[in-house]
């Protein structure tokens, strides 16, 4: 089960409004490599793994990845809070406002919709880890596309926050992966998968 | 930002670095050193809040911490996604 705690892993407290940084912000929410899907692949990817370290640390990681789902929301809404209808149209905000005024809906900076195609569950403990990697460098460099595109000091620095979470977090798939191949034995060396194949493809 | 804004600030420090530590424990379950300042960490997290209390009242993060003896507070303004929340 999970508890919420009533406060954001880092503030975020953006004093001006700003539509266009909310429409590309917002990729982090809903994107192909943002906190959504983040959170929804760790804690989908636990239960077919079989050493302890490694459900624990997709647990833990796909728990923060819903505290930093709320950061990015809390920046949308922040940036679109007390807008006019001239800003709305101004700003190209009005093709998202239409559909949702300022409620936050997870989509990408393009407008496609979360999707469950954007994170797997392979079942494979080395492929897995690999996707996390993957992901966690995915969601780097979209933090840093965005550092290069807005300029304000409030939006930036839960941006730079997030961003250092991917490598921590890259840092621990690292480790887990290590763990894995480690554990795997010397009858495993073309690491079959530990928690499918017992056999190694032989029947 | 006020004394109260300080301390919770604090809290919330000690929360990241006992988070942390949670993590980096998860793919090194022996090592002592890391134990031992996770153990740092929630000793200083716990008198902050001490603290905390003593001045200004319970610190509320979770609903099993809301006061209720009037009326339920754990609905009480402001939300963490709102900026009041984290100025």
């Amino acid at each position: 089960m999970w508890q919420y705690t009533k406060k954001l892993q880092y503030p975020v407290n953006i004093k001006n409004p700003n539509p266009k940084y909310a429409q590309i912000i917002i990729s982090q929410y809903g994107g192909p490599d943002g906190e959504l899907g983040a959170s929804m692949r760790y804690l989908t990817q636990r239960y077919s793994m079989p050493y302890a370290e490694v459900k624990g640390l997709l647990t833990d990681i796909g728990t923060e990845e819903l505290a930093h789902l709320e950061m990015v929301c809390a920046m949308v809404y922040q940036l679109t809070k007390n807008l006019s209808e001239k800003e709305i149209v101004a700003s190209g905000f009005d093709k998202y406002f239409v559909d949702h005024t300022a409620g936050v809906y997870p989509i990408a900076a393009s407008g496609l919709p979360w999707r469950a195609e954007y994170i797997q569950a392979k079942g494979d403990i080395i492929t897995d880890l690999h996707e996390d990697l993957a992901a966690e460098q995915k969601a780097r460099t979209t933090y840093d596309n965005l550092l290069r595109l807005i300029d304000d000091p409030d939006v930036r620095d839960p941006l730079k926050f997030l961003r250092q979470r991917e490598i921590v977090h890259y840092q621990r798939f690292g480790e887990a992966l290590g763990i894995t191949t480690d554990k795997l034995n010397s009858k495993n060396f073309y690491a079959c998968n530990p928690s499918f194949d017992k056999n190694c493809g032989k029947k | 930002m006020s004394e109260q804004q300080k301390l919770r600030r604090t809290i919330h420090a000690y929360d990241f670095a006992i988070y942390e530590m949670v993590l980096y424990l998860d793919t090194h379950p022996l090592d002592k050193k890391a134990l031992e300042k996770l153990r740092h960490y929630k000793l200083k997290r716990a008198a902050a809040i001490e603290q905390y209390e003593a001045r200004f009242g319970p610190y509320v993060v979770t609903a099993k911490d809301a006061h209720n003896e009037q009326r339920w507070t754990w609905v009480d303004n402001p939300w963490p996604w709102e900026n009041e929340a984290n100025c």
